[in-house]
């Protein structure tokens, strides 16, 4: 019965997350954030390294670097997380334009000067570009302004091209290719200065400040919610027991959402203020998918430990020290718990528990918020360290795997109990 | 020599496959390409390609090159989900080679 459930689900969910996963615009926005990952990286640890809370610490380095020694780091935070927008608005458009077999580099440079129109503000001193919505309090406009001027310029050379396929030209290559992107061009910044007038006339002179207000508010008020992390979590982990990977497919919407999060806690860590966000990036890569997707670190260890299954030993040498890099495909496939009716309780639940627990463990203060991003593939318990600057934050890793131990524990038994 | 090409989200995975496949092509001498590549390092790859293998995690990829690469010779399928798991370098090969009309090992 189980097992006719499962093909159920099967056949109508692969086919939805296919589409989703392979929608050249969410690949194209994925791709995009992914190129930008090590300088986010960098730039959210440069401002970790200013604000350890260790008073020693702090002490010491002004001690030998003199009270300002901050600003070493804050440049490098000011020229790398903190124009998120720009850098996305380049990289969505490169990713974009590729996709579609066009110039790329042409395409995205479109794209940033179509930024900077839409953000230009005028003053008594002339023009000047607000670098507060260059972070990624701008990143919705970004994505608009990237996908629309990419869009609107790989249409315009598809209709050039049909044409200049019915007369040939006599000019060399690469002369003719800037030449027929000419068109195209203007065409962009027509419209783009035009909208800009347009809502100037409609009493709007900054629109980043309108779309922040309407949009991308409400949506991170939305993002850092409980029961919208949960279904995020959720839905996740069902693509993935499907065998689809399942956080890759989501990247786009998490990214989107929970980067800005993780702006507004380095930016309020930096300014002394109040951290405000619970839910990150991080907060997921690193408290809840230890060992990868279903923190199968914890089913690891429970194998590890308790099991006598050879099969399941042999599983263990091909596959733990990449669990330590978070990185599971051979788990889920080779155990296998993609499709495995035992496995999906467990699967599921641990990553909703420990999404519960991290959540708890923060807002009742006993682990600090997430202020630093680190990559993918940091090992837990440093990873823990790194992103919260306390060492809460990795025992608040120990805690969570040992709840997934209990959760996966009377699973692996019973799989074990069938196979004999 | 034919050139084969694992794709994978972030190209990690795959390349513990790849290195499986090459080591019992070399036993075997069989001459042939393999490596492993992010799933956004495939558009910008520009060797030539003969075989495109996709991990079965990405297997919503599909759609994308039937898009990309229907004009073209790259033939493309995509990785038995247990032989991924157990990381059977050999059984994958076998895959490579017939659907490179080769004879398997």
């Amino acid at each position: 019965m189980l097992s006719k459930f499962i093909k159920v689900m099967e056949n109508r969910f692969v086919p939805f997350a296919s589409k989703l996963g392979s929608q050249r615009h969410l690949l194209a926005i994925r791709d995009g954030f992914i190129s930008i990952m090590p300088l986010a990286i960098i730039g959210s640890l440069a401002i970790l390294i200013n604000n350890f809370p260790i008073n020693y610490y702090q002490q010491y380095m002004v001690g030998v670097f003199g009270a300002e020694w901050t600003t070493f780091s804050n440049y490098i935070y000011s020229g790398t997380f903190s124009i998120m927008s720009l850098l996305i608005v380049f990289s969505i458009s490169y990713n974009l334009a590729e996709s579609y077999n066009n110039d790329p580099l042409l395409a995205a440079l479109i794209s940033f000067s179509s930024f900077i129109i839409t953000i230009i503000q005028s003053g008594p001193q002339g023009f000047t570009i607000p670098f507060k919505w260059l972070d990624a309090s701008g990143l919705l406009v970004a994505v608009i302004v990237s996908l629309l001027a990419t869009e609107i310029y790989v249409k315009m050379m598809d209709l050039i091209e049909i044409r200049k396929n019915t007369n040939q030209g006599t000019m060399t290559p690469i002369l003719n290719r800037y030449f027929s992107a000419l068109i195209p061009t203007i065409l962009i910044f027509i419209i783009f200065s035009l909208m800009r007038i347009i809502f100037a006339f409609l009493g709007i002179e900054n629109i980043f400040q309108e779309i922040y207000r309407l949009i991308q508010l409400p949506l991170l008020g939305l993002a850092n919610n409980l029961f919208t992390a949960l279904v995020i979590v959720f839905i996740g982990h069902f693509f993935w027991f499907l065998g689809l990977h399942g956080t890759n497919i989501l990247e786009p919407v998490i990214q989107t959402l929970y980067l800005p999060a993780l702006q507004e806690n380095i930016q309020a860590v930096s300014n002394n203020l109040a951290v405000p966000n619970i839910f990150t990036k991080p907060f997921f890569d690193s408290f809840v998918y230890m060992g990868g997707s279903g923190t199968t670190i914890s089913l690891l260890i429970v194998i590890y430990l308790f099991s006598n299954s050879k099969r399941k030993k042999d599983l263990m040498k091909l596959s733990s020290t990449q669990s330590v890099f978070n990185i599971n495909e051979p788990i889920l496939y080779g155990l296998p718990i993609v499709m495995s009716p035992i496995y999906l309780i467990p699967f599921i639940l641990t990553p909703l528990v420990l999404t519960l627990s991290s959540y708890f463990a923060i807002l009742t203060g006993l682990v600090p918020k997430t202020i630093a991003m680190v990559p993918w593939g940091t090992p837990p318990i440093i990873s823990g360290f790194l992103i919260t600057g306390s060492i809460s934050g990795s025992l608040l890793q120990i805690f969570n795997i040992f709840i997934g131990i209990l959760i996966y524990f009377p699973f692996v038994k019973i799989a074990e109990r069938i196979k004999d | 020599m034919e050139n084969i090409v694992l794709v994978c989200t972030a190209g990690m995975s795959t390349s513990l496959l790849v290195s499986k496949m090459k080591e019992i092509a070399g036993r075997n001498n069989i001459e042939i390409n393999i490596e492993a590549l992010a799933q956004s390092e495939l558009k910008s790859y520009n060797k030539r390609i003969d075989l495109i293998l996709l991990g079965p995690q990405v297997k919503y990829l599909l759609n994308n090159l039937e898009r990309n690469y229907k004009n073209s010779e790259t033939r493309f399928d995509v990785i038995d989900s247990i032989h991924y798991g157990t990381l059977n370098g050999k059984a994958v090969l076998n895959q490579a080679l017939t659907l490179l009309n080769k004879k398997v090992i």
